[in-house]
């Protein structure tokens, strides 16, 4: 296929938007809010640097975000008490529209700091970024408000892997290349242009979010392309270069989990969209093994594709965000 | 006198932005910076002080960064405040720093992330305190300070710097309480056995070159020497051989000499010079002595202006202050008759190790007291 014109048109660089000042006057003249939402599950050695580096830069100096929210799956190290410490709001993900079935995930967490944010564009950024710096947060936003056709945008870095003394140049993306490459080179070519499609980071209106179905597990990044491309076209999505991200090293059998996470998720969209059939239910077991006293025993692992539908769908939303049920707009 | 009164008050404003402080320190001290390859955190130094909208932000040839504060009188002098940016953490070593409730830690963050974060800081505290200097205050890091380094940075800023300086501050890591205004004159200097890796049975009973610098450490402890002047040989760093089996073929040791009176630095050094010639000559081996770096001894007295106000600052902000000498930025000053002292910035624990760390509270008390000595200088209570 070879088109690349989105990529050319649609790509920038983190130093596209490195004048703070004008972002939050573009910011202020289009009366948005923007959230930054952090979902942790025991972070406790890196999110109060996060913290620390966005209020600083972000919130402090150059008041682009307006709030710091931390949705927490339950962790059972200190990353509730460090994150409040250092004035993010906290949240523990279960304690969030309490009378919804409790699912455990990170998408669960980002579909839940739809309903406890309060900003017209919403940026996630990964809890376990050893690099962080605020440049992360704020080249989501710039095409956001700087370009009046873009409505969600995308990271993507080099990813060198810390190991216990030296950081490694290069690795990472296993995921990417070996399973969902393959699958957009087959089925949306167009889309492969996306360089890191299973990047963490990414930031969007609240208006597409609220529109799109979450899975709770590690599809959440997949469907989100999938849906926000199906619904409004490759044009609103944007891709921003961040340099380098070093992240915690994930073990193969690990990352073969993702990997069966994110084929659901693929299968589930192929068949929505009526381009494959599946002729038996999928099955939801992921078996791997381990050797233990010599011998081949199967891990076997749920994993369930459980999806939260779009949020606007829920009426507590909608009570809460005012908007009417019946038209789906705010009143 | 009025600042002083006002310490506590500015020790508060300064915590109020200790978030600014915590992203300056973990955003250098993350950019690896050893000696000689400083250009990445350099770089780093210069794109937060450009933020801060400074006067005049750039580097010298020796690619120091440097940042100039405006002051309001003309021609009066500057006032440096100075933090060396090079540390021992070569650039593979992993510089991921970790931001906990009450300490940050990570690679050479006591020496000296801590005190280069600090000095980037420094005019944002300006600006939340509403100071205004009499003085131009010349923000410096400088590269090439510690081991082979030899203070170069300091040495070339203060060479290439045309017109007088007025006074000047070093800022360390820790400890809270250290105060050096006196350098010894100093000599470093490293020892280095070499010995014929040839092959054939007349090579099997080679020395060991471990033995070596041992009989070598043994006749320097044998000299004598004075407790007037004050001299003494501080061994600080050994290394030698391959493996546990194998006579060890190279071995290298580093110390230093340290005195309060030259000529006591240079006669040690003709006597270790003259043990190494012997040792080498009998025992046969290649035994090198090199000098890596030396410093001329300099002090302020007790009772200079800026030592006694830096003191009343210091019990002003409940700090009890501990001196001794300091081979570093300070002798430089010093030795160009700047009078200058040298702080530390909080309490830490592990110095030199990969996991230093810092304590977040001491900070805001560490800047205060530099605010504090600031103000002094720049009212001229100083200027002896």
């Amino acid at each position: 296929m070879g088109n690349n014109a989105w990529i050319k048109k649609n790509t920038f660089h983190f130093s596209d938007f490195k004048d703070l000042n004008y972002l939050v006057r573009e910011k202020k003249r289009k009366n948005l809010t923007i959230s930054l939402c952090l979902p942790t599950l025991n972070e406790e050695e890196t999110i109060a640097k996060e913290i620390v580096i966005f209020r600083s830069e972000l919130v402090l100096r150059y008041p682009l975000i307006d709030e710091i929210v931390v949705i927490d799956s339950g962790s059972t190290d200190k990353t509730r008490e460090v994150a409040k410490a250092f004035g993010a709001s906290v949240y523990i993900a279960d304690e969030i529209l309490p009378d919804l079935e409790k699912q455990k995930g990170k998408g669960e967490n980002l579909w839940k700091a739809l309903y406890v944010t309060s900003g017209d564009i919403i940026i996630y950024i990964d809890a376990d970024i050893k690099n962080i710096h605020h440049r992360f947060a704020y080249a989501l936003v710039g095409p956001l408000l700087l370009y009046d056709n873009i409505k969600y945008v995308k990271a993507f870095y080099e990813r060198p892997i810390a190991g216990r003394r030296k950081t490694r140049p290069t690795g990472g993306g296993r995921v990417t290349e070996l399973v969902v490459r393959p699958f957009f080179s087959l089925f949306f070519p167009e889309m492969a242009q996306i360089i890191q499609p299973l990047s963490g980071e990414y930031a969007g209106f609240r208006k597409i979010f609220e529109e799109i179905p979450f899975p709770i597990g590690y599809g959440v990044e997949t469907s989100m392309l999938l849906d926000i491309c199906e619904k409004w076209g490759l044009d609103v999505i944007a891709q921003v270069d961040l340099e380098k991200r070093v992240h915690r090293n994930q073990d193969t059998k690990a990352l073969g989990r993702m990997s069966f996470a994110i084929i659901n998720t693929f299968v589930d969209r192929l068949e929505k969209l009526g381009v494959i059939k599946t002729q038996k239910k999928l099955l939801t077991k992921m078996i791997q093994y381990k050797i233990i006293n010599n011998e081949y025993r199967p891990d076997i692992f749920d994993i369930k594709k459980l999806e939260r539908p779009p949020i606007i769908d829920i009426p507590e939303y909608c009570k809460k965000f005012n908007i009417d049920q019946g038209t789906k707009k705010n009143d | 006198m009025d600042y002083i009164l006002k310490l506590p008050e500015y020790e508060k404003v300064i915590k109020s932005i200790k978030e600014t402080i915590i992203t300056n320190i973990v955003l250098v001290g993350q950019v690896p910076a050893p000696t000689f390859f400083e250009q990445n955190r350099t770089k780093v130094i210069l794109e937060r002080m450009s933020e801060l909208n400074i006067d005049e932000c750039s580097t010298d040839s020796y690619q120091n960064p440097i940042g100039i504060i405006r002051g309001t009188r003309r021609n009066m002098p500057p006032l440096f405040l100075v933090a060396h940016i090079d540390t021992i953490f070569d650039e593979d070593v992993d510089h991921n720093y970790i931001v906990k409730e009450k300490y940050i830690a990570g690679p050479g963050i006591l020496d000296n992330s801590a005190g280069v974060g600090i000095l980037v800081s420094l005019p944002e505290i300006f600006k939340k305190l509403n100071l205004h200097f009499k003085s131009d205050i010349v923000l410096a890091g400088v590269v090439q300070s510690i081991g082979r380094g030899n203070l170069r940075g300091i040495r070339h800023l203060l060479r290439g710097w045309s017109s007088p300086i007025r006074g000047a501050i070093c800022l360390e890591g820790c400890d809270l309480g250290r105060l050096n205004y006196y350098s010894n004159g100093m000599m470093r200097c490293e020892i280095i056995c070499n010995i014929s890796s040839k092959q054939g049975w007349e090579n099997n009973f080679r020395p060991n070159a471990i033995l070596v610098l041992y009989e070598v450490i043994n006749r320097i402890l044998k000299l004598r020497l004075p407790q007037k002047p004050q001299a003494r040989v501080i061994f600080g760093k050994i290394s030698g051989g391959v493996k546990h089996g194998k006579i060890a073929l190279t071995a290298k040791l580093g110390f230093e000499i340290q005195s309060d009176s030259e000529a006591m630095v240079k006669e040690i050094y003709n006597d270790i010079r003259d043990i190494v010639s012997g040792i080498s000559h009998e025992r046969t081996v290649d035994l090198k002595l090199k000098t890596v770096s030396s410093t001329n001894p300099a002090r302020l007295q007790f009772s200079h202006p800026l030592v006694k106000q830096t003191i009343s600052v210091m019990k002003t902000l409940g700090i009890a202050p501990a001196s001794e000498n300091s081979e570093s930025e300070l002798s430089i000053f010093l030795a160009n008759d700047i009078p200058a002292v040298t702080l530390g910035m909080s309490k830490g624990d592990n110095y030199h190790l990969e996991n230093g760390s810092l304590e977040i509270e001491p900070i805001f008390t560490g800047i205060a007291q530099v605010i504090g000595v600031l103000l002094a200088l720049d009212s001229g209570e100083c200027d002896g």
